[in-house]
Order: C-alpha cells, then structure tokens, then sequence
C-alpha cells in the first residue's frame, strides 16, 4: 500500500492505511449528536464475465450512486490490471477503483521483474491477499477476467477475499438479474458474438431491472491473440441527449447580462509563459 | 397509516361535552377527545416513537418527518401587544417554504402563533377556534383569553405523551384588557408580558430583552418586533423568509406589515453607516 | 445528521466555451447557527486549477494547506507545472489514504487542461467523477443538480458561464437551510481569472 502514503515523508514511516484521523473522527462522533454515517459512493453495479472459445468478454453497467442520487451516468467499471487482465468492480466506488490500481501497479513491477506477462490466477492471488487482510471493510466485489498462457480465465472475487474460477459469473445488486441470462443462455464453446451478444443481455437485464445499475453497457474482449478490444458505451439504451433536447427551454432560462447582483468584481490576470509562482498563503 | 380507527384515547370524561354526539370524522367535529388514534395497545408510546417531532432532530430516523423550525415572538406594552413572526418551514435542512403564515387569526380579537409542528400547531389552533365560537354561541360573549389558552392547554393534557409538538402563544385582548399566554405540547400555560419561542428565540430575546420597555411608543414597539425577527432569521438556519407582524388594540387585531427579512438586512446595514457616517 | 453538514456548504463547478466556472456559498455553521457569512471554501491551486471544498470547516482549512503544500512540492521536484488532472489524481489518493479515518470533504475540481474544461468531483474517500458539462458538492446536491439540469447550457461564454453558475447557486441556496448567506464565482480563462462576491439572501 506504499503508494497511497504521502511520498514526502521518510520511507520509514508505517505503510498501508492513514489511521491520524480516527481518533479524531470517533470523538467527533461521540460528543456531537451529529453521527458519521460515511455517505460515500456505491456502484449499486451490475458486472459479469464469461469466457468463449478465443478469449473473455467482460461487461459492465454505468451507474454511480450516492444514496438515492445518481452521482455518474458514464461511469467506467471495466478497470485495467494489465495488458492482459481487466477487472469489473462493484461496492464502494473508492475502494475498487483504488484496489485495481494498486494491483495493476504491482502487476506491472512483478512483469519488469520477472520479464513475462502477467497471469490471471496471479492477479487474483494478489487481489484475494489484499481484500482477505481487510477483512471485507475495503468492499470491492470484482469480476477479474483475462487470457494468459494457459488459456482463457474468468474469477470472481468477493469483499472478503474469497474467489472461485468459474466459466461465467456476475456480481453486483443486479448479480440476479444478469445470472438469470447466463443460466438460461450460456453454452460451452461460444463464438466471440455469441459471448458478447449474452454478455450485452445480461448487463441489460441488471440495468432494467435493478435500481443500482443503469445508464449504459460497457464491454471489454481480451482474446487469446493477445489483442484488447474496449467498447466504451457498447449498448446505450438510456441516452440523456435526445431527452434533454427534447425538452424546449423558454428564453427567460438564459440569464441575460448583469442578471446576478454582484457585490465585488476582480480579475487576476494569468501568469505568462506557463511559469507558476509558488502559491503561498 | 391505513391501520387508523376511531377508537377514543383515555380522556377524563369531564373534557367530553355531551353536547356532540362523537364522530370518527374529526375535521368538522369540534370535540377534541375525538381525534382519531392508532389502534395498537400503547396508542401514546406508538406515536411517541413514530410520530416524535417535538424538537431539534429527534424525527431524523423516522419516516414521517415534520415542517418546522421557527422564531415567533410576542410582547405587551402599554399600547396592546406586538405579535410578530418569521415564515419559514423547514424539513431537515430543505426548506419547504418561505411563505407560511405563523400567525393564525383563530377570531377578530385572538391570534395564536405556530411554533413546532405547523400541522400540530394549525389542526389544534382552529380547533381552537371552534370551540371559543361555542362558547360564544352557548354563553353570548366573547371568550377571555384566560379560557381561550385553557381549553388549548386542557387538549393538549389529554394528549401528553402521544409525540404532539407545539409552541404557541395566545394573544388577544378581552374585558380584562391585553393578555398574553404561552401554550406548549406539555400542556404547560404561562402568563407573561415577553415570550419568544422556536430554534431562532434566543436570538429573539437577545434583541426584545435589551430594548423592551412597556412604555414603548407603537411604532417603536413595531420596530422592535421586525428587529428582533430579523436578527433571528439571520443567524438562525430555520428561521427565514417574511416578518410578519400583528398589533393587539382593544377592538380587535391589526395586521401591520408583512416585509421580507432580505429587504431588512439591507435597510438595517444603510441605517448603521448613517450611524458611522 | 452528519458531521458532512455540519457547517454546511454548497457548490458548483460548470464548464464553459475555453473557460470554466466555480461556484461557492460563503456560510460556516454550527449545525442550525450562523457563525460567519465570510467563510472560503474555494481555493486557488494555480492560474489554471481552482479547488471547492464542502464539508466539515476544519478540514477545509487543513486540505486546502496540505493541497497547496503538494503542489508546490510537485513542481519543485518535477520542475514543471502541475495540471487539473494530475491534481485531480493527487487529491483522490490524498483522501483514499485516510480511508478508515477520512477528512470530511467531498471536493470538486475545476480547473483549464492546455486550453479545456477538465471537471471532477470525488466522495469523502475519493471516489472521482469526471464530468464535462458540470459538478456539484455539499448539503443541497439535490438542489443542485435540479438547476444545474435546468439551466446548463453548453459552450457559454464567460460572461454567460457566470449567470447562469450563480442563478444555480443562488436558486439551490434558498431552498436550503445550512447554506447561502452571500457567494463567490470565479471564471477561469485562459487569460486570467475573474472573481466575483454575489449578493446573496441573508436568510
């Protein structure tokens, strides 16, 4: 976890997770009524993966929330270990964001190290320490998918750093939904349309049908040939634009000039050729 | 909410007027020991724990949660009394409205104040009203005001635990002269010349208390009235929107302005660089 | 309620044509009383990156140092200047270090990326969203959100770039109780920036 510490202090500090504000944090809980309910983002997600017969194909819903908001309509949920390895991460937005950074980053040195490309039962290893050391308190609840010498792979992994190596798997609140498509359509020795055709359903079913996911559905290929295909916004069957088109705003919705009554007005001017001065206090 | 039925609180059956046959329909019925209650065995700790709304954050968990939040103030002088109050209504930290009239005109001659729940204060406050035109009716004068509080401190005795939030002030004016009460959900009744209740009272007070005198003039007394609610609604988060103010006279109650507290602040801040100046 | 509205806060960051806005409310409570009207809560970074910070007042302060501290320290060490993205990211890692203690601060950054419009906004434990029309924080993001979807337009100039940020403001601050009491506006250019104090209900 050096990577999340502050590079400036000296490399014998204590590494992993900040704990100065704990303390703080827990008194300020206990004195004041007031109460800390973390409000952070959730990816309430839909994200599946399934192999075929020249690869994997990883699939993923758009939605961000915080609480009942949708914080991002476009999210990316398909996130890279490696040049080979990809990674679909639900729970907290945070901790799968940072949890599939961290492990690409050390992915990437093992790779220098070892000068062969990354396996995905490695990757998986890695990510099951991490998450098993914080005993489900970082949530990420990743569909980790990839092809290596030994073939094409699919992992699940949950919270709490248990995994298992499946042919197909979907996690997520709309992990219901989207397993109903793969059990009722999955077979053996898929083409790579046929993947990603299932693949795109059953994003669809948790987007429709689970209020955690919507917006958009992601799809990522790796195959076997070593090539990577990312479909940002593959299917898009919730576009905002033709919506907010439609919607005919009377004129009085632009703000004419000098509209805003202005107390003080001051215009700093930009420094010149991109030399910055230090910004003091 | 659908499990409500008509089944009457315990109340003492002297507060029952055998007059009125008892109606489950509580809207036309004047009687108070009728008001409809839920049919569970502990009716008082079942609105208490979900339905509590009496101050602060105390309904922040629960489903049902109350507009409140409020600075009210009413005071007497020598010239009548001064009621005046802001407008705003608020639910957590949204404000549902900027506009809500906090002064309720229960008859020409008496005026209650809403402080709490603005549907506990309103269903109660023309409840009220009622039962003063009763009492009218039945004895061919007008209520005092002494009586008037009564019969709203006496309801909300026989509602003392069921989560009912209230904050009122009874004003008027009767053949003892002005008379000014406090009424609130514990059925407590004062009798006093200077009240001031909700989350913006102590910023109230802090104005009324320095420059109250009972020889105020009445445009001083309304200045000190509108003075008092602004510098309420500016430090106070739930305290906002329109002053409005009323003056108690001896035929009746005026309403005197209805001014946006905004429009205050700038006239206050001209009037202290005149002062610099 | 949450030690995020304790003080209250509330802001917007909205891209325009080649220039981008911040928005802020001046308003430091203590839960239902005022304590000042004054109070900063969007932060210079550079010519070109402006921060907002809503959440708990003390960490406002402490962030704001310890951004500026690191960035001083990135262009010392890198020997060239520090770009909204590259803030972006160290900021998110600044509050996902601290994730079992956090500061409590959702930010948003708004800042000019070689002549564009580069927007984020990030939870408390610095989750990042990338946007490119606009950004919202604090205790009223329903608010927000409500007239930011309104009134947004795309590719305003700065002079529309900065009514229509304020009308937003403005409008989300009066239906919320915790925050308003007067605001700030600036509009980043690449010629320079301009800053504005709105006149805001005192309410």
């Amino acid at each position: 976890m050096s990577e999340f510490l502050d590079q400036s202090t000296p490399s014998s500090a204590p590494s992993g997770f900040d704990f100065s504000l704990s303390h703080r944090n827990a008194t300020l809980s206990s004195d004041s009524k007031s109460s800390i309910n973390m409000v952070a983002k959730k990816t309430g997600t839909t994200i599946v993966g399934t192999v075929f017969d020249g690869g994997v194909v990883l699939g993923a819903d758009t939605r961000a929330t915080a609480g009942s908001e949708v914080a991002d309509k476009f999210c990316e949920k398909i996130h890279y270990l490696a040049p080979n390895i990809y990674c679909c991460g639900a729970g907290t937005a945070a901790d799968t964001e940072k949890t599939t950074e961290l492990i690409s980053s050390q992915l990437s040195l093992l790779r220098m190290s070892t000068q062969s490309p990354s396996r995905v039962v490695t990757a998986c290893t890695m990510l099951k320490r991490m998450l098993f050391r914080y005993q489900g308190h970082v949530s990420a609840a990743l569909v980790l998918g990839g092809c290596d010498i030994s073939g094409p792979h699919v992992f699940q992994i949950y919270p709490h750093g248990s995994t298992g190596k499946l042919p197909y798997t979907t996690m997520g609140s709309g992990s219901l939904a989207a397993m109903s498509v793969f059990e009722n359509e999955w077979k053996e020795n898929m083409s790579e349309s046929e993947a990603v055709d299932i693949v795109q359903k059953a994003i669809t079913a948790g987007i429709f049908n689970d209020l955690g996911s919507g917006s958009n559905c992601d799809v990522t290929i790796i195959r076997l040939d070593g090539t990577v295909e990312i479909r940002r916004g593959a299917l898009k069957e919730n576009p905002v634009e033709p919506l907010r088109s439609m919607i005919n705003r009377s004129s009085k919705f632009t703000m004419g000039k000098g509209t805003t009554a202005v107390l003080k007005d001051t215009f700093v001017k930009a420094k010149k050729g991109g030399e910055e001065d230090m910004v003091t206090d | 909410m659908a499990n409500f039925i008509g089944v009457a609180p315990t109340i003492p059956s002297s507060l029952l007027d055998s007059h009125i046959t008892p109606r489950p329909d509580f809207t036309t019925c004047t009687d108070p020991s009728n008001f409809l209650i839920p049919n569970v065995t502990d009716p008082a700790f079942y609105c208490r724990s979900n339905f509590a709304s009496a101050s602060g954050d105390k309904d922040a968990q629960q489903v049902v949660k109350f507009a409140k939040g409020t600075t009210t103030l009413a005071f007497k002088f020598n010239e009548g009394i001064i009621v005046s109050v802001d407008s705003r209504s608020t639910m957590g930290a949204y404000i549902a409205s900027q506009t809500v009239k906090k002064i309720i005109e229960i008859n020409p001659f008496l005026l209650g104040t809403m402080a709490g729940g603005a549907a506990d204060c309103s269903f109660w406050e023309r409840n009220l009203g009622m039962q003063c035109r009763l009492y009218e009716l039945r004895n061919k004068k007008r209520i005092s005001v002494a009586s008037a509080s009564k019969l709203l401190a006496n309801t909300m005795n026989s509602y003392r635990g069921y989560g009912l939030s209230m904050g009122t002030m009874v004003t008027g004016w009767d053949e003892t002269g002005p008379q000014l009460y406090y009424v609130d959900n514990d059925a407590t009744r004062l009798h006093d010349n200077l009240f001031s209740v909700g989350s913006g009272s102590t910023y109230a007070y802090g104005v009324l208390d320095t420059y109250y005198r009972p020889d105020l003039t009445i445009p001083e007394a309304i200045d000190l009235g509108k003075r008092a609610i602004y510098h309420a609604t500016h430090r106070d988060a739930y305290s906002g929107g329109i002053n409005n103010l009323y003056h108690v006279q001896a035929d009746g109650w005026k309403k005197i302005h209805a001014i946006d507290v905004n429009e205050l602040h700038y006239e206050f801040a001209d009037e202290k660089n005149e002062m610099v100046a | 309620m949450s030690i995020l509205a304790y003080n209250g806060a509330a802001m917007i960051g909205m891209a325009g044509d080649n220039c981008v806005g911040i928005a802020a409310d001046t308003r430091l409570g203590a839960q239902a009383q005022t304590v000042a009207c004054t109070f900063q809560k969007t932060f210079k970074i550079s010519d070109t990156i402006f921060v907002g910070l809503a959440g708990l007042g003390s960490d406002v302060q402490t962030l704001s140092q310890t951004l500026k501290f690191r960035k001083n320290l990135y262009e010392l060490k890198e020997e060239r200047t520090m770009k909204p993205k590259v803030f972006s990211a160290m900021l998110s890692t600044l509050l996902y270090e601290k994730r079992f203690g956090p500061y409590f601060i959702e930010p948003i950054v708004c800042g000019l990326q070689d002549g564009v419009p580069f927007l984020s906004g990030m939870d408390l434990i610095g989750a990042p969203v990338f946007t490119d029309d606009f950004v919202v924080s604090g205790t009223c993001t329903a608010n927000l959100f409500g007239t930011c979807e309104s009134l947004y337009k795309p590719s305003q100039n700065p002079d529309e770039l900065f009514e229509t940020l304020s009308q937003c403001l403005l409008a989300s601050v009066d239906r919320d109780a915790l925050s308003g009491w007067g605001g700030v506006v600036h509009i980043i250019t690449k010629e320079g920036v301009r800053t504005r104090e709105l006149k805001g209900r005192q309410d």
